[in-house]
């Protein structure tokens, strides 16, 4: 009973704040949004071809950066996991790095690159490869360069705790017996990395459905995903019931997301035996 | 034999993402030392006057920074608090429903930001009155604290509880046992979740963009309302000084704390 009261008292102070400044400004504002007639909202959200455009974007900005991280940031993890630890130390160093820079910032440095007068153009147009600077500014594959950057950190990060904890004799033993690199691959070190490629995927696919600054500084002002869609139908437009349809539908997805993985999840482990000597 | 292949293939690709991570850095870094104010490779000589610009009060940046600053370090401070306690409310005692509990503490993770600041500006503007630092406080107080919790709970997982038992035994009161057992065995993962709490809270610009008020403006949004107006190295300057300071930071926290503690 003593231990009983000291949990409450310790988890008290956290659970009041979320309470007073998460949970019941968030419940209050979505019955008050039901009740003046916010499902009308909803509805012309997913009736207007304008705002499907715009979950669609997201949608596939999303799954491009996520793949193309996954794609990127496996072998980089795998390389992390395997070597020496004072390259092992360097890369992670080099790694969260960037990491601990402002998004901001990290998009200005692509912006600055990839701009009309950016970099790259300047490059391509003094060794006589284009004539006029090309638009790689303000385009989706800005973003979703800007987006990988951001990301695949995190990625990363995901994957080398679990390829770290799968022993190199597992697939030495795949060699021996006669299995080539891609089947060992495939049988052997994918399926026991599979948490972590998990984790990491719905971690970067996450945090790009939701990003605004990203969007926003690479995309330019005519490329709009959902997050810079509420600050501008605020911002902006002014139009604070169009905000709140994209603003619930966005949290509808990410949570629609979650708890797809969670069913995903818990049917994976129970065909692996339930555990990890299964 | 062709595990050779594998090794090299894997090597290459870890070395094109880290120059792919380093590359727009490195050019920020460089293209503030530019002379013009249109940044070319290589640059056309050498010149610190667009950091004699960061340090002027009509780009606002030192008062961004010490808004930003002062915010990131008061929620993370309240919030180490807040979130120490919690995960040790959910790890230290057996109860029903403490997974629940640990779920409610994380909720905040999955809700977009952007979201909840909506949310947030229409409870402000039904309640009015509610100044500048206080309208973004309260908003990063409940999107930093998750990240203390989950690295926090992530220690005292694998605490050996029995050693705040063995210190009971030997004469230690509740605070003794927490100040001198508990904390320094923990501090690892509450570092981690300050840091990774501070710098959300410091980078962060959903929030700021709907809920602040022109007399309290963070680093980023002053940063990106420069970017509108003017696209000129001030921008690499007050980046490379941000930069350095990340350099730093990552650098100090290799050598102190060791990075293994973000490998989930």
């Amino acid at each position: 009973m003593e231990r009983r009261r000291q949990a409450a008292l310790l988890a008290l102070p956290a659970a009041l704040a979320l309470l007073v400044f998460f949970l019941i400004p968030m419940g209050y504002i979505f019955f008050r949004t039901v009740g003046n007639d916010g499902v009308a909202d909803f509805a012309a959200f997913f009736r207007d071809p304008f705002y499907l455009d715009i979950l669609w974007t997201t949608l596939r900005v999303s799954l491009i950066s996520t793949g193309l991280s996954l794609v990127l940031g496996y072998p980089a993890a795998y390389y992390m996991a395997r070597t020496r630890s004072r390259v092992r130390k360097w890369m992670m160093i080099v790694i969260l790095f960037p990491f601990l820079v402002s998004a901001v910032v990290r998009s200005y440095g692509w912006m600055v690159i990839l701009g009309a007068n950016g970099l790259l153009n300047q490059a391509l147009m003094a060794l006589g490869v284009i004539a006029r600077p090309l638009k790689l500014l303000n385009t989706e594959g800005a973003v979703v360069i800007g987006m990988i950057h951001l990301l695949i950190p995190y990625m990363i990060l995901s994957l080398v705790g679990v390829l770290q904890s799968i022993d190199p004799n597992v697939e030495y033993a795949a060699y021996s017996l006669g299995a080539t690199p891609a089947q060992t691959f495939r049988k052997v070190v994918f399926p026991l990395s599979l948490p972590g490629v998990l984790s990491g995927c719905v971690l970067v696919f996450t945090m790009s459905m939701t990003s605004y600054v990203t969007p926003k500084l690479l995309g330019g002002s005519k490329f709009r995903m959902m997050a810079t869609m509420v600050v501008q139908e605020i911002n902006v437009n002014f139009d604070w019931s169009a905000a709140s349809a994209v603003s619930y539908i966005l949290l509808g997805v990410i949570l629609a997301v979650q708890v797809v993985i969670v069913l995903l999840t818990s049917g994976y482990m129970k065909r692996m035996g339930g555990g990890k000597n299964g | 034999m062709d595990d050779r292949r594998v090794n090299w293939l894997c090597r290459v690709v870890a070395g094109l993402v880290i120059i792919f991570l380093v590359a727009p850095l490195a050019v920020i870094v460089i293209a503030s030392f530019t002379p013009t104010a249109l940044i070319t490779f290589p640059p056309q000589g050498f010149s610190l006057k667009w950091y004699a610009n960061v340090f002027q009060g009509s780009t606002h940046f030192m008062e961004g920074l010490a808004n930003s600053l002062k915010l990131g370090l008061i929620a993370t401070g309240i919030d180490v608090f807040l979130g120490v306690f919690a995960a040790l409310s959910v790890c230290r005692y057996d109860f029903k429903g403490k997974n629940a509990l640990l779920n409610y503490f994380t909720s905040p993770m999955y809700v977009p930001s952007v979201a909840f600041a909506f949310v947030l500006l229409q409870v402000y503007s039904q309640i009015g009155g509610v100044p500048g630092m206080a309208r973004l406080l309260i908003g990063h107080l409940v999107i930093i604290l998750p990240y203390i919790v989950r690295n926090t709970v992530s220690v005292l997982h694998v605490f050996n509880w029995t050693l705040e038992d063995a210190a009971t035994s030997l004469g230690a009161g509740p605070a003794q046992v927490f100040f001198r057992i508990t904390l320094p065995l923990a501090k690892p993962g509450v570092l981690a979740g300050a840091l990774l709490a501070f710098l959300y809270s410091f980078d962060e610009v959903a929030l700021s963009s709907l809920l602040s008020t022109p007399r309290f403006v963070t680093l980023p949004i002053r940063i990106m309302n420069y970017m509108e107006l003017t696209f000129d190295p001030t921008l690499a300057a007050i980046s490379t000084l941000l930069i350095v300071a990340s350099l730093v930071l990552i650098l100090l926290m290799e050598r102190f704390v060791g990075l293994d503690m973000f490998v989930k």
